[in-house]
């Protein structure tokens, strides 16, 4: 039971852009469509789920002082893993993504489940933690990315979804629509559990 | 504490030396595909040929540097049978923002078939306009016996105002090009 609450916590009581509020600057930068922020919400689900499973594993080898140093050289190998891959079996993503692939690095979620959660947990609830996390992260992205499509570009996933003579909100898909877009979405969340708290 | 950062980081590079060894051969596909590939289209569009370039090309040798290692380049032939119309390569110059890449074209005259720019940090909105046609297509079939020099200099080539450092690069890496053509040539038949 426990190890189903560890992954659903991660989809919506703390999913991570919207509740936990981490993880900031890939969220506001890469969402100018739903595919870019799908493809970065994957690349991090990848590396937060390894590191998740490495760090957990390790947890009792690694000594307490040195521990940070630790988690960053197994975040970052992932993520060189990650760029390698992307580079060689996607490049036009890797193009768009560019140097937030890199940046994955830094994300507060994996550095944050990491100390948190995989260095205090055994491997199957940390799996399911960054598992987790890391779909709640694809899914906030993927979402803001839409949001910001559809009202920006009028498209979803590349393809045309409104009528034809909708003309483009195009501050949508620059950088000032994303701290829109998110004040909004967080806003909304918030309206909903208050709603949710009150009559519970 | 040490020997377990240090047995970390080993695990660390070993790991990632081996999947750069892995990916290595589909990366360069990659950026053949994507970044040459255009480029080399683009140079080569005003030539009559029937063969893919990247699939045909192959390194020739350019004697050794002054540390004794060999210099090699790969060059990509525009054939139309077995008659090469044209060929391009790619070479570099020193910009404002580091260096640029530019792959050249040239026809069986050694005249210019067509000039592209594949990568460079140059100033947007400034240098970085060397990628325009308004100032590549400058280089198609110009003939380039001597050399190229911006307008500036006395030459044919308008550069960009206000990016005199971006579109000397250029021109240099073109030199560079057109230096080391005779040489290519005489490797290639």
């Amino acid at each position: 039971m426990s190890v189903v609450n560890e992954f659903t916590k991660g989809l919506w009581k703390e999913i991570p852009p919207f509740r936990l509020v981490l993880g900031l600057c890939p969220t506001l930068a890469v969402t100018t469509a739903a595919k870019n922020g799908m493809a970065m919400g994957l690349a991090t689900t990848f590396v937060l789920v390894c590191s998740n499973i490495l760090i957990s594993l390790l947890r009792n080898v690694i000594p307490r002082k040195v521990r940070i140093a630790a988690f960053i050289v197994v975040i970052a190998s992932f993520v060189v893993i990650v760029e390698l891959l992307m580079q060689a079996y996607y490049y036009p993503m890797y193009k768009i993504l560019g140097l937030f692939i890199p940046l994955i690095v830094v994300n507060c979620i994996i550095l944050g489940r990491a100390e948190a959660f995989a260095s205090k947990n055994p491997l199957l609830p940390s799996l399911a933690d960054g598992l987790g996390m890391g779909i709640g992260f694809t899914l906030s992205l993927t979402f803001l990315g839409a949001v910001r499509e559809i009202i920006g570009n009028g498209t979803l996933f590349g393809m045309s979804v409104l009528w034809s003579s909708y003309e483009p909100f195009s501050v949508m898909v620059k950088a000032p629509g994303a701290f829109l877009c998110l004040g909004v979405i967080l806003g909304l969340m918030n309206w909903v559990s208050t709603l949710q708290n009150k009559r519970g | 504490m040490i020997i377990v950062l240090a047995v970390i980081c080993g695990c660390s590079g070993l790991v990632l030396s081996f999947t750069n060894q892995v990916t290595l051969e589909q990366r360069e596909n990659q950026l053949l595909t994507y970044v040459q590939g255009p480029s080399i289209q683009s140079v080569l569009s005003g030539q009559e040929y029937d063969n893919d370039p990247i699939q045909d090309r192959f390194t020739v040798s350019l004697g050794e540097d002054d540390q004794g290692n060999p210099i090699e380049m790969t060059v990509f032939p525009a054939k139309k049978g077995d008659d090469m119309v044209a060929m391009a390569y790619a070479s570099s110059g020193m910009g404002y923002g580091g260096e640029i890449d530019v792959m050249v074209g040239f026809d069986r005259e050694g005249n210019l078939a067509g000039v592209s720019i594949m990568t460079h940090a140059e100033t947007p909105g400034l240098g970085a306009r060397i990628e325009e046609p308004g100032f590549t297509e400058q280089f198609r079939n110009l003939e380039v016996k001597d050399g190229v020099q911006l307008s500036q200099d006395g030459g044919e080539v308008d550069g960009i105002s206000g990016a005199s450092f971006s579109s000397k690069g250029v021109v240099s890496a073109i030199n560079k090009a057109v230096d080391v053509f005779p040489k290519v040539k005489e490797e290639v038949s």
